[in-house]
């Protein structure tokens, strides 16, 4: 597992767009400052934005240098050998690896994770607290020691590595579609189901006319979270792969080992970063409350409501962040 | 804990394209009083103790207390308590050191703090609950805790935001008893904001009157009921009866008749609107063997309709063949159907006539 | 983490009882294959008794073959992960309280962090090296010669791992305790206000207290996290002595045919080491009073 992510719900932004402001919204009367404090606050988050930034500048600069000698602080001739060496690496198909690689991890481990956060949201599982644990701890425990010793029972029941490398995934990802589903789930009214059975839907259309649209956000928060994990692995590939699979963590791995290639590693970095970007971009904007409607029944889910049931509702202290 | 709180001229605007919260609200609340601000959802209610809490800033005009300015004042530095409608107790600490917050974060020792925290405890009756966690709590305790906790911080003003509209009728009446102890014991100046006009007169002594960020009318409970200073006021009050009219030399006349006004009360002669509380009307069955007291005016009706509150009917008496339309609540007892001829007498005392 | 108490319903029986155990048991079945079968099996071949070749025989070989650097690769392990654990704890919490308080710089602060967690480690590791190497960005934006720059990428100290882990799990940090502040502290701040608290005492005595357990999680979270991860300390570590991953991974793909149980010696070290870390976290946790 080499990667975390965070439900886009994690980005305190409750302050609907539509104008609607909430008392106790971030950013009250509390919370403003001048003079010194001020300074303070902007120097603080100018630090901060320093400190997520600074790593990914060289990326940026060293990827199209095709010279850049040691004192100067910019490429000393700017270019694009870097591209071309990352593509005679096999950087374009290994990246098409990872996007199917990400997306089968997804399309799996999404609805798994769904059902089993439904069932432990309804109260409808037999022992709810080992379920959950059982679907919690692969984080709490080292993906290569689990790959390690999967890997020859994989060997001796002839799994092939790729499918052995999909289940291994998907199970590294279960944690993160069940959370982020959990706390969907804890926010979901069934009442809204109940409705469009007595207006006369079928099970199967209420799954598909109102159950799925209406826990249709949390649905793609829990995928890009689940396609983050198959899209940055490393180790599992690594060991389970053996090799068979070439994704692109792979070939920047064997690019970065070497000496001398900076521009081709932040060339193939560069490609690793930005699909996710792209996905989280779509995702925030996407996930933002539209109709009147959604704004005030988002605004009543969450500075509202009383907090220590719904803290007591939610199945993790830490909401909706997950990685 | 008892300052003279003044709003001047305060309003209050979220964003340019929408109406102001609050328009040009000019409140004065008397220390040791109780006042309660009353208006329908979407009045600015909340708003108005948000702004004298300093949790919102003014758009423009001032907050006095005890006639110095607090504008500039932080929240933690104004001396305003607040109860919310949620009790918000700290989960992460015991009932008492809830209630000994303030004296903690004052740098009161914590020894100190909780001995005064247990006193605040025991006003709201809850002695001896202090080692429990918040958790353990039901509604109304975890209310009075908030309460207790508010009360220890000293405020000069308690300002009480729908503190018992979660709870259920009894237990509500429980916490009306409860601020008329706390009012006995230390009055302090309370605001408090309600949509319930029964809870505003059971436990304030004035009513400011909200409607769309308006301070319509602020006055005793007694006037805001009997003397509305406008139909709206009278509406929003649940007043049900509005005879249209002229006042003519110290009477109201309409289709009914002249309704003899007290001199206190009337407006200067011209058009004008009869209001009259359904419960102040007195109704009698005609065909009763006692007569009208003398020197009484009765005007003669037919009943039109009758509903049942409670124990009590809301009689529709139409008056003047149809013209007029009154309701009056008549206690039980007396025996009326529909159609039965009734007297209706409207007390002077508590007859008033708004301008059109 | 997964302790949170449960909406607790009447006994589950019946077709409820079913569907809900038919809904659980894909998720639930691969995780214990994994899971089960992975550390069953890392555990049968530490102990001698799942050899690839030769006779199943119980020893405790594995465990006492590496008993020279084991010691020292669990200290480094150990020392990696805690330093970047607390680093990202205390980098994330103040991030956490800057992104809640609202303004401009917040928003701006979350979308970057948002954005940090996405990137994949091994390309955190890729860029962290192009920033802190002898020849890396900040020696040339300070003008400071190779020699006279420490060796942050494979030195001593292990400073690149450490930053890298540390940048990269400092954003998970802050938006996984941002997400408890946002959504349930701001009115408790305004409460504590009223009752007289400044900016300071509302930090000390509301808004750490009400976000430690999040805080308490997710470094949970980033440690173990930190402790099993392998590609950031193989890329930017220095070779000897190994962290635990690094060790378990070069004698995995040894040729020598007693290295494989070594290997899972090592993982089931590792594992423990964790599981430890987890459960002395779950006991914190169960004394900070907003838990239960």
């Amino acid at each position: 597992m080499s990667i975390h992510a965070s439900s886009l719900s994690a980005q305190p932004a409750p302050t609907p767009s539509g104008g609607l402001r909430l008392p106790g919204d971030p950013g009250t009367r509390l919370t403003d400052s001048r003079g010194a404090r001020r300074a303070g606050r902007v120097l603080a988050a100018t630090l901060l934005g320093a400190w997520f930034v600074a790593p990914l500048l060289p990326l940026a600069l060293w990827a199209f240098a095709d010279r850049w000698s040691f004192p100067s602080v910019l490429p000393t001739a700017w270019g694009t050998s870097g591209v071309e060496s990352a593509i005679a690496q096999g950087a374009v198909p290994a990246l098409w690896r990872s996007i199917a690689l990400g997306l089968v991890v997804a399309a799996i481990a999404t609805p798994l994770g769904a059902m089993a956060a439904r069932a432990l949201t309804l109260g409808t599982v037999r022992w709810p607290r080992i379920v959950g644990l059982i679907l919690l701890a692969p984080v709490a425990l080292p993906p290569f020691a689990a790959v390690m010793g999967l890997n020859v029972v994989l060997l001796r029941a002839y799994v092939p590595p790729l499918v052995g490398l999909v289940l291994v995934l998907v199970v590294i990802a279960l944690p993160y579609t069940t959370f982020a589903m959990r706390v969907a789930y804890a926010a979901h009214d069934v009442r809204y189901e109940e409705e469009a059975r007595t207006l006369g839907a079928s099970p199967w259309r209420v799954l598909w006319l109102v159950h799925i649209p209406l826990v249709a956000p949390a649905l793609a928060r829990a995928a890009f979270l689940a396609f983050l994990v198959g899209w940055s692995d490393y180790v599992v590939t690594v060991i389970i792969g053996g090799g068979a699979v070439v994704s692109l963590p792979l070939v920047i791995a064997s690019s970065a080992a070497g000496i001398g290639n900076d521009s081709t590693v932040a060339i193939l970095s560069l490609a690793a970063v930005v699909p996710p970007l792209a996905l989280l971009a779509v995702l925030a904007f996407a996930g933002r409350p539209r109709t009147h409607a959604q704004r005030v029944a988002f605004a009543e889910v969450h500075p509202g409501s009383h907090p220590i049931r719904v803290a007591l509702a939610r199945p993790h202290p830490a909401e909706p962040g997950a990685r | 804990m008892t300052s003279h709180l003044l709003l001047s001229d305060v309003s209050k605007q979220f964003s340019h394209d929408q109406a102001p919260a609050l328009d040009a609200v000019t409140l004065d609340v008397a220390a040791g009083s109780c006042t309660a601000i009353l208006g329908p959802s979407g009045s600015g209610k909340s708003t108005i103790l948000r702004v004298m809490a300093g949790l919102d800033p003014v758009s423009s005009g001032q907050v006095f207390v005890d006639g110095v300015d607090v504008g500039g004042l932080a929240p933690e530095r104004r001396g305003m308590g607040m109860v919310f409608q949620r009790p918000l107790l700290f989960p992460h600490l015991s009932v008492l050191d809830n209630v000994a917050f303030a004296d903690r974060v004052a740098g009161t020792g914590r020894a100190a703090g909780r001995r005064n925290a247990e006193r605040y405890l025991e006003m709201v009756q809850l002695g001896g609950y202090g080692r429990r966690s918040v958790r353990e709590l039901s509604g109304g305790q975890e209310q009075r805790v908030a309460i207790a906790r508010a009360l220890a911080a000293r405020p000069r003003v308690l300002l009480l935001d729908e503190p018992f509209s979660a709870l259920d009728p009894e237990l509500r009446a429980d916490m009306h008893r409860l601020i008329d102890e706390i009012r006995a014991a230390i009055s302090p100046t309370i605001v408090l904001v309600t949509h319930d006009r029964d809870e505003a007169s059971a436990v304030a002594d004035h009513i400011a009157v909200l409607h769309e960020g308006e301070l319509l009318q602020h006055d005793t409970v007694d006037a805001i009921y009997n003397r509305p200073r406008s139909l709206r006021v009278s509406r929003l009050m649940g007043g049900l009866n509005e005879v249209p009219g002229e006042v003519i030399g110290g009477a109201h006349v309409s289709a009914m008749g002249a309704v003899p006004l007290d001199d206190a009360r009337r407006t200067p002669d011209g058009r004008a609107t009869l209001v009259v509380r359904q419960e102040a009307l007195a109704v009698r069955a005609t065909d009763d063997v006692h007569p009208a007291l003398p020197g009484v005016t009765e005007f003669a009706g037919v009943v039109a309709g009758i509903r049942h509150l409670g124990p009590r009917r809301l009689l529709t008496i139409a008056l003047a063949g149809g013209a007029v339309e009154l309701s009056a609540e008549l206690p039980p007892g007396q025996a009326v159907g529909v159609g039965s001829p009734v007297g209706v007498t409207l007390p002077r005392a508590v007859v008033s006539t708004v301008p059109d | 983490m997964s302790l949170a108490p449960l909406p607790t319903r009447a006994p589950v029986s019946g077709r409820r009882g079913i569907i809900g155990a038919m809904l659980v048991l894909p998720a639930v079945s691969l995780a214990l294959v994994v899971l089960v079968g992975g550390i069953g099996a890392a555990v049968l071949q530490s102990l001698g008794l799942m050899p690839l070749v030769g006779p199943v025989r119980l020893s405790f070989d594995a465990y006492s073959a590496q008993s020279s650097s084991l010691p020292e690769s669990i200290a480094v392990s150990l020392g990696i992960a805690t330093a970047s654990t607390g680093i990202a704890a205390v980098v994330g919490l103040a991030a956490a309280l800057v992104i809640v308080s609202g303004r401009w710089g917040g928003r701006i602060v979350a979308a970057i962090g948002a954005a940090t967690v996405t990137v994949p480690h091994l390309v955190g590791a890729a860029a962290i090296g192009l920033l802190l190497a002898d020849s890396g960005l900040l020696p040339r934006l300070l003008g400071i010669e190779p020699g006279g720059w420490p060796r942050l990428v494979g030195g001593p100290w292990w400073v690149a791992v450490i930053a890298e882990y540390s940048w990269k799990e400092s954003a998970f940090v802050a938006l996984v305790v941002a997400g408890t502040l946002a959504t349930r502290v701001a009115r408790y701040d305004e409460t504590a206000a009223l009752l007289g608290a400044g900016r300071l005492g509302r930090l000390r005595f509301v808004m750490i207290p009400l976000c430690l357990p999040a805080l308490v999680v997710s470094s949970t979270i980033v440690f173990v996290y930190t402790l099993g991860s392998y590609e950031v300390a193989w890329l930017l570590g220095r070779t000897y002595p190994e962290p635990l991953p690094v060790m378990a991974l070069r004698l995995f793909d040894s040729i020598t045919l007693t290295a494989r149980p070594e290997a899972a010696a090592v993982a089931v070290v590792t594992t423990a080491i964790s599981l430890a870390a987890v459960g002395l976290a779950f006991l914190a946790l169960r004394r900070t009073a907003m838990w239960r």
